[in-house]
């Protein structure tokens, strides 16, 4: 069962397409990360699948409603939202923020104590929030995003601009998020965050889906066939693999003077660049 | 029309507690009573002044107000955020515009009491005051949708403030400029009117005609408001 599938999709704005014919598919349960430059169509996409914009042309349905039923009452309650840009009101407490969502989605109060919790903002929330930090603060907006414990979350760019401490507790989150079943659509530029988080990520340049799979079948698919062996002497030896290269692994093998050995992989930002010419972050 | 009472309770008790917090907001609730305290008389054109202080009071609170909470919410992102939780657009209209009416009418009802101003005919008054809320609530509401910033949104409410606020005292130059005539329709001469013709007792037609302009501008302004809430809220 997909919680999200995308077919053909096209959005123009007036004569610029910012999406080309994108089509996949993500079945429920799955992080699935949404990689590309700014500028590159993402968080059009974002907006089509939460029903902020209209596509041009083609179908998108978010757990099996079009996606333009999404901002009916009914099927808001089934996703939560972050982005970037989410606002929190800035006089109130984090406490205070979270009431509001708590109460627009008709929530126990007990919500709120096991939402902080799990951001671990408990012991600051009686903090406004005018005075938190930016880690804090979209610790605080991921709070508000899945407050309602959504079946669906979809995230533009959630790290952008965190500290590695702050970036690493946000993963931790959503990891143990999706281990209770929620299926994560993440947008980023950024490619460690993309391989430590996602089943599988698609790359996206100028509109177009230029590639899609697990990270490591895409590692697979665009690696160059050959292994570097580094020797004890010091030297590298970069040989491909074949006949030829097995028995030269065995003599040095044979007379221990192998150090390391290791296959010639690119990494996501080394395919992206690969496949689009573009440099990533 | 996809409303839910405790979702407006929801709007209105984060908008207020945003509002008791924010004083640059706040203290326009001073004004009318400052106003009051300054201008209560027992003379004869005690009507005149009153109708001026709640029309300066209607402008300089329910429009600012208004203006100001629909702005902060565009330049802070947040009405962003509420559209993705289940609150529809009429939920978080109507919870604004709830509390700013609230607020005004508390504040207009004891600036009325302190200035001492004593009507035979309380039942017309309220109506008159508050249907003027909602108008100047829906002026308050276009005031913010075309303000990107809360500083944009309170400059924004300052022609409102001298065209409706002056425009009664324009008319005593109708004669020597007729096309003045026009301001007599404004809805705050039309108070100026109502108040002035409860003074002197005047037939229940006479009252029932101001009345029945400010309604019809209330009306109108209101559709307008919540045409261009939609359609501001789809542009962004």
């Amino acid at each position: 069962m997909n919680a999200i599938s995308v077919q053909n999709i096209q959005k123009a704005f007036g004569g610029n397409m910012a999406l080309k014919d994108v089509s996949f598919e993500i079945p429920k349960g799955e992080i699935f990360g949404f990689l590309g430059p700014s500028g590159s169509g993402k968080t059009t996409l974002l907006k089509i699948l939460t029903a902020q914009l209209e596509a041009t042309d083609g179908h998108a349905a978010v757990m099996e409603m079009p996606s333009r039923m999404m901002q009916k009452t009914a099927q808001k309650r089934r996703f939560g939202i972050l982005t970037d840009n989410s606002g929190l009101y800035e006089r109130l407490s984090i406490e205070e923020n979270l009431d509001v969502f708590r109460r627009l989605y008709d929530l126990p109060k007990s919500s709120i104590d096991q939402v902080l919790h799990f951001v671990n903002l408990n012991t600051d929330r009686k903090k406004r929030v005018s005075v938190l930090s930016k880690g804090m603060r979209q610790r605080v907006t991921l709070a508000c995003a899945i407050i309602h414990e959504p079946e669906l979350l979809f995230l533009d760019e959630p790290t952008s601009a965190l500290d590695p401490v702050n970036t690493a507790h946000i993963h931790k989150g959503l990891r143990y998020l999706n281990e209770r079943g929620t299926t994560i659509f993440l947008t980023t530029h950024d490619m460690t965050e993309a391989e430590s988080l996602c089943e599988r990520v698609a790359i996206l340049h100028k509109g177009e889906i230029r590639a899609i799979g697990a990270p490591d079948e895409l590692k697979k698919i665009h690696r160059d066939g050959t292994l570097t062996v580094e020797l004890t002497s010091g030297e590298k030896e970069r040989l491909s693999m074949d006949e030829d290269s097995a028995a030269a692994i065995a003599g040095w093998m044979s007379r221990g003077q192998i150090d390391r050995m290791y296959t010639n992989e690119l990494s996501l930002g080394d395919i992206f660049i690969k496949l689009t010419g573009s440099e990533l972050v | 029309m996809n409303v839910s009472l405790k979702r407006i309770q929801a709007i209105f008790i984060k908008d207020y507690k945003e509002f008791s917090r924010n004083y640059a907001v706040s203290i326009m609730i001073v004004f009318p009573i400052v106003f009051a305290l300054l201008y209560r008389t027992e003379a004869g054109d005690q009507a005149a002044i009153y109708a001026f202080i709640m029309n300066f009071s209607l402008a300089m609170l329910t429009s600012f107000v208004q203006a100001c909470l629909i702005a902060e919410e565009k330049e802070r992102n947040t009405l962003r955020s509420l559209m993705m939780t289940p609150a529809s657009m009429l939920d978080v209209l109507i919870g604004k515009s709830a509390l700013v009416f609230l607020i005004s009418a508390a504040v207009l009802a004891f600036t009325t009491y302190l200035f001492g101003y004593e009507t035979s005919n309380v039942l017309l008054l309220t109506a008159a005051l508050g249907i003027s809320i909602l108008l100047y609530t829906a002026i308050g509401t276009i005031c913010g949708l075309y303000s990107k910033t809360l500083l944009e949104a309170s400059l924004s409410v300052f022609p409102v403030l001298i065209i409706f606020t002056a425009g009664p005292f324009a008319l005593s130059f109708e004669e020597q400029y007729p096309f003045l005539e026009v301001l007599r329709y404004l809805p705050s001469s039309q108070l100026s009117e109502l108040l002035m013709a409860m003074e002197v007792g005047a037939a229940s037609g006479d009252l029932a005609k101001p009345l029945v302009i400010i309604a019809v501008w209330t009306i109108v302004v209101t559709i307008i408001s919540f045409v261009l809430y939609k359609k501001r809220l789809m542009d962004q």
